[in-house]
């Protein structure tokens, strides 16, 4: 017995031991990141690195918000957050509602037909896109960060998924009572499906804010460009020093840390659900 | 029926039943506008593209429809590179990847204490942008003062330059390729594991079986389709590796030893001046159809499962 | 309200759910329509509720035709078998909702909601949520939900079948209670004939969609329009044996012959189908209808329930307590005039 116990202790301290260092590797990255950001230019070329910055003033930020509009960066990435993930929102309310308990014909054949687009991979249709917002004349302005996400057929699919679980009955004893469709969408599914939406919107929202390859097509203007991209030219065109970059680096994670920390457990949930859907 | 009569119920009647049978048009014409537009004209549009030789994207003028796009990618040195660096990447991340998630996955799902905070390191890196975290890695992979390069010459390593030296720098891309996709595939894993009745390892536990055999012989079968599933959608996503190369080397490493599919994509309609769309289409379809076949095999083999 | 069916069928893509049925529904009555699972009882309910359109024929409320009306035109109220209330809403903001749709005020929908929440005795839940309630106060919240706009008739669709046994009964007579409090015509499906017959003023019967018969409870199970509705009401189920008609009696299968004024009408070599119901055999009778050997005998306190062979056929009998009978021993049976029933083999229609 005295073995027995013995022996799941020395287990349970593995098992502790293995996830402390995973943990460390994983989160390593943003402690270094953002110890980087407070050290001074000798510290951050020390060999062997310093552990820590010898005080932590906020010199580098103050630089790096000098040297490129950090804070225009951040306004449009959260302009462009906004526009996308409340107009996106919106359409994929309406569009599910549709797709759940509207009839109509060719209904099943073209949500079909939808689960096959969301097998493209969204590199193939930039190309097109890029010459939509040129021809729509959007190109380089903020819309062309919103327009082109006003709606996803993915998070269609998840909502419908929901909506699909919420029973008949209770439409039809709306229905009976004189509730119009739209009525009901509001004041029943929407606030039923709430933990679905609220999922829907971090997911939507974590992709646009971290979107980097489509701002880096459609902006031009430095005035419009978005963290990431912002963040981006400001370290290949400055060639910027290391301290900056992670002040600046820090500067487009921040957010993100937060939100995470607050709605971990809606996002881990929208995930693996997501996910497993494939 | 008299006259009156007949206008009002065939007024009220037409009103009626076109607002109760086109109702579903006014629900589904903001969703379906945006994906007409931006997603299914687009497809139809890159197919076609692919096909026009010699399109020139302003005037929308080609020479001829033909397969020469695909002729010349398929012979393009740095298209042939692009597909042998994406596939090596896939054969190197997505093996590692898995199985330590597998690890990490049935680890956090014992009993631990302090799951909440161990979860938010493990996941963290999942909502944070490719470029910015990225650049933390360039950081740590620093030839002169990265911290990588440190405590590699703690056990007596001699520097290595991750980031500039060809020979290098695809494993510094996998290094960070696998610490990013983690967190998604740990996710994936826990949530099937989660799924797996507690009675089977009760069971186990009854019989006797130590805790490695439960984790091989029980653990491991029973997580297999979530494995499979998650194998495939990281193989997919893998196959779009693209953003990494930014921060870590600002294109596509030294001397262009680190195209990929989807970079060549974008090096043929974006970098290259005046662009070649035709090229880039051609290389957009064949990146669809390596996803698109990998769809169908996993498609294909969950119905078996299922079965 | 009145409620007028003519002709009225309903035809789903290979089936026809109700066929050609027609019935008047009193004013101010509770009726159940009952039927076996599949019989087309909550079709039916549906078509009177607007849910479903119909194929063929007409619906009337008194004396409009609602037929093509929209459920929310025609002013019904539905209770769902699975109550179908909104989980997001707490109790009194379920009941206000019917009305908010009407746009009635806030003040009169609350107190309204409040009046309707006595009724039905859930007046001190009204801050839950549907998930804190027990099955029998959701079905009250939804009883009050599908009154408070104050339908012209009320539909509930299988009202009882989501409650345990105790619940049940007291829930029926809380329904039967409500409906003759407020009066309003109510029509509820189900397919428990005890419940429809304990609470009902009139039974609807149907089968395979079609309507069997309307009547009384008491008259539905005195008087049978055939042998499938003496078969579906009462318990235990009705005796049924096979047997043709010569001289003047029953000879059923099996060779024993049963004596019965029942069958002067019938013609010779008829085959028919004789239902007895348990409590009208009357074992070791002066009067003997037939002889029979009695098989097994249960002692259920207040009586005895024996099974007794007629011919090759087992019925069931009931025996007072005091009397005492051997297995195996052969015993007169005389027969009742009420609960006595010859049907028509082929077509199962009521002869006698």
């Amino acid at each position: 017995m005295k073995k027995y116990l013995k022996n799941i202790t020395l287990g349970k301290i593995l098992v502790y031991v293995f996830l402390i260092l995973g943990a460390i590797i994983m989160i390593f990255p943003f402690y270094w990141m953002i110890t980087g950001a407070f050290k001074t230019s000798m510290e951050i070329i020390a060999f062997p690195p310093k552990w820590l910055p010898s005080s932590f003033k906020f010199d580098n930020f103050i630089i790096a918000f000098q040297k490129a509009p950090f804070a225009k960066y951040f306004m449009n990435s959260v302009i462009a957050m906004v526009g996308s993930v409340s107009i996106c929102t919106f359409t994929t309310i309406v569009g599910a509602f549709a797709f759940s308990k509207l009839k109509f014909p060719g209904k099943h054949i073209i949500f079909g037909a939808m689960m096959g687009l969301m097998m493209i991979p969204f590199e193939m249709i930039v190309i097109t896109n890029f010459r939509t917002i040129i021809d729509i004349k959007i190109y380089n302005t903020i819309w062309a960060l919103i327009i082109p996400f006003t709606s996803s057929v993915f998070y269609m699919y998840i909502l419908k998924g929901f909506f699909d679980s919420i029973p008949d009955s209770l439409y039809q004893a709306a229905r009976v009572d004189g509730c119009s469709n739209w009525k009901y969408l509001w004041r029943v599914m929407v606030p039923i499906a709430k933990p679905s939406l609220v999922t829907i919107v971090l997911l939507n929202a974590i992709a646009s804010w971290n979107s980097f390859l489509w701002p880096t097509l459609a902006i031009i203007d430095k005035d419009l460009k978005t963290l990431p991209f912002g963040l981006y030219a400001f370290v290949s065109e400055g060639g910027a020093k290391t301290e900056l970059m992670m002040a600046a680096s820090t500067i487009v994670v921040v957010p993100m840390i937060i939100l995470f920390i607050f709605a971990r457990k809606q996002i881990v949930n929208g995930v693996a659900r997501g996910g497993l859907k494939g | 029926m008299s006259d009156v009569a007949k206008k009002q119920k065939k007024s009220h009647f037409s009103w009626g039943k076109f607002k109760n049978k086109s109702e579903w048009l006014i629900y589904l014409f903001p969703f379906a506008i945006g994906v007409i537009i931006f997603t299914l004209y687009p497809i139809v549009n890159v197919f076609m593209i692919s096909f026009k030789e010699g399109f020139d994207y302003i005037s929308k003028d080609f020479t001829a429809w033909g397969l020469g796009n695909y002729l010349y990618v398929l012979k393009d040195p740095y298209f042939i590179q692009a597909l042998k660096n994406t596939f090596s990447y896939v054969f190197i991340v997505i093996p590692v990847s898995t199985c330590l998630a597998v690890v990490i996955a049935t680890l956090l799902n014992q009993k631990i204490k302090f799951s909440g905070l161990f979860q938010t390191a493990y996941f963290l890196p999942m909502v944070t942008s490719t470029i910015a975290i990225g650049f933390a890695w360039r950081f740590m992979f620093n030839y002169k003062s990265g911290i990588i390069n440190y405590l590699l010459s703690l056990i007596g390593v001699n520097a290595i330059d991750w980031l500039q030296n060809a020979t290098y720098n695809f494993t510094a891309l996998c290094v960070y390729g696998i610490w990013a996709i983690l967190p998604f595939t740990i996710i994936l894993l826990l949530s099937g594991l989660q799924n797996i009745d507690p009675m089977y390892y009760t069971a186990a536990k009854v019989d006797g079986a130590g805790p490695l055999r439960i984790f091989f012989r029980v653990t491991i079968p029973l997580l297999a389709p979530t494995i499979f599933l998650v194998i495939m959608v990281n193989t997919i996503s893998c196959f779009k590796v693209f953003n990494e190369l930014f921060p870590l080397f600002q294109g596509p490493g030294i001397a262009n030893n680190l195209f990929t599919v989807v970079y060549y994509i974008y090096y043929q309609f974006r970098v290259l001046i005046p662009s070649r769309y035709g090229y880039a289409s051609a290389a957009a379809v064949m990146l669809f159809l390596i996803i698109f076949v990998f769809t169908m095999f996993q498609r294909f083999v969950e119905k078996k499962l299922k079965n | 309200m009145k409620v007028t069916i003519q002709n009225l069928t309903k035809q789903f893509a290979t089936v026809t759910a109700v066929n050609d049925f027609s019935a008047v529904i009193e004013s101010g009555e509770l009726i159940a329509l009952l039927g076996p699972s599949g019989c087309g009882k909550s079709t039916m309910l549906n078509m009177i509720s607007g849910i479903l359109p119909v194929t063929e024929g007409k619906i009337f409320f008194d004396e409009e035709d609602v037929t093509d009306l929209t459920p929310e035109k025609r002013g019904v109220g539905l209770v769902f078998q699975n109550y179908a209330l909104y989980p997001h809403m707490t109790v009194l903001e379920n009941i206000c909702f019917p009305l908010e749709i009407k746009k009635v005020k806030k003040e009169e929908r609350i107190a309204r909601a409040k009046e309707m929440a006595k009724l039905v005795h859930v007046d001190m839940l009204l801050d839950r949520k549907p998930s804190q309630l027990s099955g029998g106060q959701q079905q009250r919240v939804a009883i009050a939900r599908a009154l408070v706009k104050q339908p012209r008739i009320l539909l509930l669709d299988e009202p009882l079948s989501n409650l345990d046994a105790r619940l049940r009964i007291e829930m029926r007579e809380e329904i039967r209670r409500i409906q003759q409090e407020t009066g309003v015509t109510t029509v509820f499906v189900t397919h428990d004939q005890e419940e429809a017959m304990s609470i009902s003023d009139h039974i609807v019967l149907m089968k395979d969609g079609f309507l069997q018969q309307m009547a009384r409870p008491q008259e539905l199970y005195d008087e049978p329009a055939n042998c499938f509705v003496a078969d579906f009401l009462g318990t235990p189920p009705i005796n049924k044996t096979y047997g043709v008609v010569r001289n003047g009696a029953i000879v059923l299968d099996g060779g024993c012959e049963v004596k019965t004024s029942l069958v002067k009408d019938i013609e010779e070599g008829h085959e028919v189908i004789l239902s007895m119901r348990a409590e009208s055999l009357i074992i070791d009778e002066e009067e003997q209808a037939c002889l029979g050997t009695i098989d097994e005998v249960y002692v259920m306190g207040k009586e005895i329930l024996a099974y007794v062979t007629l011919g090759n056929t087992k019925v069931r009998a009931y025996i007072p307590a005091e009397r005492h009978f051997e297995k195996g021993q052969t015993v007169k049976i005389g027969l009742r005039n009420r609960g006595v029933f010859v049907f028509d083999k082929e077509t199962g229609e009521r002869l006698a």
